[in-house]
């Protein structure tokens, strides 16, 4: 008898990583990676995601992180020799230059694909392994045309437009072959982003009477500036986590692979605006240092509002990927940030 | 003979088989599924070899069909792991290595970033061809041009007469006259004057009439911003910032969210704080060079003491308002926590704190009769 379903399980994302663990590991490697002079990065880079990955439990199965050093390391080098050339020669000449930022415009959505294609391909979950199959065109649409809109229908189409992006982003994805189904609606964007406003609007008039009354008070402005500056940057926190949870459960809902897997989220905007807020001051306390602590925390959290639903087709899935890709695409995305981070 | 309860997990699908697996010491592997104890694999030394070993999680045995054999038990360690494969692990776990990485990490970072990128992206601009410089200087005005400034308003006679202050400037420094170049332009902003890095330097109409009753401080304003030409400060800025930039980006790749907040806002910190010491030389340089006009140091206490009047004139009327007077007995607490925030403010600006760079100028004054 082999260990197969015959009804649909469900539970929370089990992440079983440790700060203080991760802290070490994260610390040694970045070391390691000083003193080799960034050829030991790739070794790390493999096993701080080999370390995130596999902590990471659905089902009481890891998740597995495939690509190798060295594979790495050779996409890093040609990225940076790439990403020098580029950073030099369009300082020099400001024709090289044009002609570079053309060049880059339009390798720009290749590098887009590249990138989420090769980390989603050295994803395996189960020995069955992840892949994107956005296209070119896709891209350009989902990118580059429809932000054009979102901008110059003076934002009113930005929700609609990040709604298309993720939705174009996740509907790609595919596990074992099959893809990924994406049903998120728009509207739930727009009441989103009408309630963070509302938030913000709201406690904007109150820190602003606030603000106004001890401004009165004092004479100097500079000292009971404070007041405010503290209140909005708590107000765009409370704002953001609210926005980003909202979406958050919204997107995992609507997101399925047929008779295989299902998701549903419980993300709470407080509990993640206090997350926000306490890695934020954290950071600012240790100088940077807690940097790995903050990952674990964030990582904890996110698993913990985050339920899957395995069904029973998920047995008879069938690896369809075979093989190493490129990194270039990936590290070339990374240094010049136009890698995503998706859902 | 070792006996370890796993998961055996079939290659290129997802089924997989709760399984116990037997490690004979001739390195021979037998993998049973748990339940009816029925031999799923057999396999050599040559038919199989193991995952990494990972902090908290179990080593897996990887089989060349690609199944793989996971132990339950996370801490398990295969007797059969080269040191090599143990090494990173060891590193990762071991106080030593971790003590030495969180005071190494921090003080590689900061000594590269304060000292050693600085120190090479200026060596650096040392070999940039002229080609560059100018580049940058005509591509700046252009943007400057179309974007801020609208052509001077000052009557033709003012324009000269300055003009041959600059040129007597250029004479007795040595300066090349076709490198610095003088722009007169109207500029919203109120007085100022900048230096682009082909020698181009642009005065406002507003400082030029501010100054018109003190030359000696427009001498002054006109050496600070020869002094960034001469010191080639924004080539520097450009290099160093780039330095900077990839350093990070390489370093801290992966980061986002608070993360990357963090490090942006510690990127400007720097910025600025690298930006104040250019101003600190290019005064530097306007207070040696004052002399040599027979005009004293004090002439750049002067020129930001009029600048400092004429920016502030414009906030003036709002704070009357507020009655100043107000201000004498029971607001001394706040007004103490005002000069220490303001204090803290100070790491935010390009510009050092002008009362420090008046009182600069006038110690460069007093100090020029002492050797």
């Amino acid at each position: 008898m082999e260990n197969g379903l015959s009804t649909e399980r469900t539970d929370f994302i089990n992440f079983t990583g440790k700060s203080g663990e991760y802290f070490k590991l994260w610390f040694v490697n970045m070391f390691l990676s000083i003193i080799t002079l960034g050829i030991y990065s790739a070794w790390a880079k493999v096993r701080d995601t080999q370390y995130l990955y596999g902590h990471t439990q659905v089902d009481g199965q890891s998740f597995r992180y495939l690509a190798s050093p060295m594979q790495i390391l050779k996409g890093r080098i040609v990225a940076v020799i790439v990403f020098v050339l580029y950073m030099v020669l369009s300082q020099i000449n400001p024709i090289i230059g044009l002609v570079m930022a053309l060049g880059l415009l339009v390798a720009m959505p290749w590098l887009i694909i590249q990138g989420i294609k090769f980390s989603m391909r050295m994803t395996a979950y189960r020995n069955v392994r992840f892949s994107f199959e956005g296209t070119y065109g896709g891209v350009i649409v989902h990118f580059v045309l429809l932000p054009i809109l979102g901008l110059i229908t003076f934002y009113l189409a930005m929700p609609w437009v990040i709604q298309q992006i993720q939705q174009y982003i996740n509907n790609n994805i595919t596990y074992g072959g099959k893809h990924f189904e994406q049903n998120s609606s728009a509207s739930q964007y727009y009441i989103a982003v009408l309630i963070s406003l509302g938030i913000v609007l709201v406690g904007g008039v109150v820190i602003s009477m606030i603000s106004g009354a001890s401004l009165a008070a004092v004479a100097e402005p500079s000292a009971a500036l404070i007041v405010p500056i503290l209140g909005f940057i708590l107000l765009f926190s409370i704002a953001a986590a609210v926005y980003q949870s909202f979406i958050y459960n919204h997107l995992l809902a609507t997101l399925s692979i047929d008779n295989v897997v299902s998701f549903n989220a419980e993300m709470k905007p407080v509990p993640f605006a206090v997350l926000m807020l306490t890695n934020i001051l954290l950071l600012i306390v240790t100088l940077g240092l807690a940097l790995p602590v903050v990952k674990i925390r964030t990582a904890r959290y996110i698993a913990s509002v985050t339920e899957v639903t395995i069904k029973p087709g998920i047995d008879a899935l069938i690896n369809t990927i075979e093989g190493s890709d490129s990194a270039f695409g990936e590290e070339a995305a990374g240094l010049f940030d136009t890698d995503l981070s998706l859902v | 003979m070792i006996n370890i309860s796993g998961t055996y997990q079939l290659a290129g699908c997802s089924k997989s088989y709760p399984a116990s697996a037997i490690l004979y010491d001739t390195g021979q592997v037998v993998i049973r599924q748990r339940e009816f104890n029925q031999m799923l694999v057999e396999a050599w030394p040559d038919d199989y070899t193991y995952g990494t070993a990972i902090p908290g999680l179990a080593v897996d045995l990887e089989f060349t069909d690609g199944a793989l054999f996971i132990p339950d038990d996370a801490q398990f360690r295969w007797p059969g792991l080269t040191n090599n494969n143990r090494l990173p692990e060891w590193l990762e776990s071991h106080w030593v290595t971790v003590l030495s990485s969180v005071i190494i990490v921090p003080l590689f970072l900061w000594s590269m970033v304060n000292y050693v990128l600085p120190g090479a992206s200026h060596a650096a601009v040392a070999f940039l061809p002229n080609s560059v410089a100018e580049s940058m200087g005509e591509q700046t005005l252009y943007i400057l041009d179309k974007l801020h400034f609208d052509p001077s308003e000052l009557p033709e006679s003012k324009q000269q007469e300055v003009e041959d202050q600059w040129q007597s400037i250029l004479s007795k420094l040595e300066l090349p006259k076709d490198k610095y170049q003088l722009y007169f332009r109207k500029f919203d902003m109120g007085a100022n004057a900048m230096a682009l890095p082909d020698g181009s330097i642009i005065v406002t109409d507003d400082i030029v009439t501010l100054m018109e009753q003190d030359p000696n401080a427009l001498i002054a304003v006109l050496l600070h911003e020869i002094g960034h030409i001469e010191h080639q400060h924004s080539l520097k800025m450009v290099a160093q910032t780039t330095a900077t930039t990839m350093l990070f980006a390489m370093m801290f790749g992966d980061i986002n969210g608070a993360g990357e907040l963090i490090l942006g806002a510690g990127t400007g910190l720097l910025q600025t704080a690298f930006s104040r010491d250019m101003e600190r030389e290019a005064d530097e340089f306007s207070h040696k060079n004052l002399p040599k006009f027979d005009i004293s140091p004090a002439a750049f206490a002067d020129a930001m003491t009029l600048l400092v009047n004429s920016h502030s004139a414009a906030f003036a009327s709002t704070d009357d308002e507020d009655g100043t007077d107000e201000e004498s007995s029971g607001e001394k607490n706040n007004s103490e926590i005002a000069n220490s925030l303001n204090h803290w403010l100070q790491y935010l600006s390009t510009h050092p704190d002008t009362q420090e760079r008046i009182d600069t100028a006038r110690s460069a004054e007093a100090g020029k009769d002492a050797p």
